[in-house]
């Protein structure tokens, strides 16, 4: 079971981003089955606790690319999954103080020496 | 506590079928479930009074499983297919009835070609039962 406190943070997020960076309805279901990956991926661990989870989010989603995504969707996702990761930070910084700011920006930069086959 | 009420076949939109799969292994309210589908939440409740898996808290709040409900959809789809029964030998259709019956006193006229006409009568209600039949032989009223 995944953690609700996550699920409605994406949500928070997805409202926050239709409603001050008017979003398209498009772009809001993209980026929600974008997130879907982080939320998959976190688990029934809260936000504030993924730095500590042993495969990181890239590979996890490399483990996906075998089963069809291809290199600019996986780039595409790590981007908005690094968007929603520095919004919470910057609107929880309490909640989300364990996150560190390097640890955000590391995200969406595919790590030198991994290969997609597409 | 888990419920399940009057439990009949609903009919799903062809878009909640679609995005019923992507929902996430994890307990939604109603109204989150609702969102996610892009349905009124009285059809999502609806649907839930004939049968799509909820459970309650000590709250009596009502807590969907993603995953569950993603299945229910699945075999609501599966559900209203109706089995279908090819037409054996000698067996037509009758309109009356509305059933498949074995065609009595049954007469092959050629139509067209290899198509045939099987004509004859229903033995419930004694009415004209008609079967077009393809390059039909004697085998079609040996056995009918």
């Amino acid at each position: 079971m995944l953690d609700r406190q996550n699920y409605l943070k994406v949500k928070l997020f997805l409202k926050f981003s239709r409603d001050v960076h008017g979003r398209s309805s498009l772009q809001i279901s993209n980026d929600f089955e974008h997130l879907k990956a982080l939320l998959l991926w976190a688990g029934s661990q809260s936000f504030g606790s993924v730095p500590t989870i042993n495969t990181s989010l890239p590979d996890f989603l490399f483990q996906k690319v075998e089963k069809g995504l291809d290199q600019a969707e996986l780039q595409r996702i790590l981007d908005t999954n690094q968007r929603f990761l520095l919004w919470m930070k910057a609107m929880f910084p309490v909640e989300f103080q364990n996150i560190r700011l390097s640890w955000i920006m590391k995200i969406s930069a595919i790590s030198e020496g991994k290969e997609v086959i597409i | 506590m888990s419920e399940n009420q009057n439990t009949s076949n609903c009919r799903i939109s062809r878009n909640v079928l679609i995005k019923a799969p992507g929902l996430l292994p994890m307990l939604y309210t109603p109204r989150e479930i609702a969102e996610d589908l892009d349905v009124p939440e009285t059809t999502l409740r609806d649907w839930l009074n004939h049968g799509a898996p909820h459970s309650r808290d000590e709250s009596n709040h009502i807590w969907i499983d993603g995953k569950q409900f993603a299945a229910w959809v699945d075999s609501q789809r599966n559900a209203r297919k109706k089995p279908t029964h090819p037409l054996q030998a000698g067996e037509g259709f009758c309109m009356r009835c509305n059933t498949i019956v074995k065609i009595q006193d049954g007469e092959i006229r050629p139509v067209k070609g290899h198509l045939r006409h099987l004509k004859g009568k229903c033995p419930i209600c004694g009415g004209i039962v008609n079967r077009g039949i393809w390059n039909a032989g004697s085998a079609e009223l040996s056995q009918g």
